[in-house]
């Protein structure tokens, strides 16, 4: 039954995976600043990874970071949207090529959405954010049915 | 307290401060950078905006059947830090204030911008030459004449075997 309902309230949780901390600005000016609100699109910010329906990964994935990063996805349950948030989970940005790069993201995990920019606009984090939202119905609904 | 409630009632009376933006039109600022846009007609095919694009988004190359220039964007990994704009000769790059970039994961690879250039004739010798572009030719003669119009049909070859005929 709970299920129903949280179709509408995915909760959104955000990795930082060596990011220059601009697209977090970003998310949080999204989240936080009554003028863009997230919170309108039935969404909410949740500190846990166990609780994550929608991941947003920001920064290009460094060495450092990568053991970290693998850690945190293992932990986060199915279903799940991985947003990346970006041009550096995207593509490397223009940190690709780098010795201390291991992304781009789409090597660890199936990425569903790419929001690229650098960094992006509160208004495309929100284009994003609904069109995870739109696969996040599609996937909970096969979930329940398998 | 007399202010206070003086704020109160204009806060209320203006309404939300929220911007309705995925349900509604939103505020974007004219010089907004955003995706890049690009005018083939004013191109001439000089690969600068290639070569000082710090992410490699942009690449220029020979068309595969050699009948011109090949202009492709990949919108995934430009910072929009607008280098390809500012040194771009004849402003056939330049950002546009669009910033709808939430895509897909299967249009990841489709690049944003994939449009070419022909070449022309030189009208001498039948090479191929890039196109000789307007707002070039304004930035470059006072007056654009006949003669100009000639000379620059012509392929730097041709061209020079030219002054020399006439000197």
């Amino acid at each position: 039954m709970l299920s129903k309902y949280a179709i509408k309230s995915p909760w959104l949780y955000r990795i930082n995976t060596g990011s220059c901390n601009g697209c977090d600005v970003e998310l949080a000016t999204t989240a936080l600043i009554p003028r863009y609100d997230v919170e309108r699109l039935g969404c909410k910010y949740t500190g846990s990874p166990k609780h994550a329906d929608i991941v947003l990964v920001t920064g290009p994935i460094t060495v450092r970071a990568e053991d970290y990063l693998i850690r945190m996805l293992d932990e986060i349950p199915e279903p799940r949207v991985i947003v990346a948030i970006g041009i550096c989970p995207i593509s490397g940005g223009i940190f690709r090529d780098s010795y201390s790069i291991r992304g781009p993201l789409d090597k660890y995990v199936e990425v569903d959405v790419n929001v690229s920019g650098c960094p992006i606009r509160p208004q495309s984090i929100l284009d994003g954010v609904a069109q995870a939202i739109a696969i996040w119905k599609d996937k909970i609904n096969q979930f329940h049915e398998a | 307290m007399a202010g206070f409630f003086k704020i109160a009632i204009r806060n209320f009376l203006n309404g939300p401060t929220t911007d309705p933006y995925p349900f509604g039109e939103t505020f974007t600022p004219e010089k907004y950078k955003g995706i890049i846009a690009y005018d083939p007609e004013l191109c001439i095919g000089c690969s600068t905006c290639e070569y000082v694009c710090p992410s490699g988004a942009i690449k220029v190359t020979e068309k595969d059947d050699g009948t011109g220039v090949r202009f492709v964007f990949w919108l995934n990994t430009c910072s929009f830090c607008g280098n390809c704009g500012y040194y771009c000769p004849t402003d056939a790059v330049y950002n546009s204030n669009d910033f709808h970039t939430a895509r897909h994961q299967s249009e990841k690879f489709i690049p944003t911008i994939d449009d070419d250039i022909s070449y022309v004739r030189c009208k001498r010798c039948e090479q191929k030459i890039k196109a000789p572009v307007e707002a070039l030719l304004i930035r470059a003669y006072d007056e654009i004449t006949e003669e100009v119009r000639h000379q620059t049909s012509l392929c730097p070859d041709c061209r020079r075997q030219e002054q020399f005929e006439r000197m």
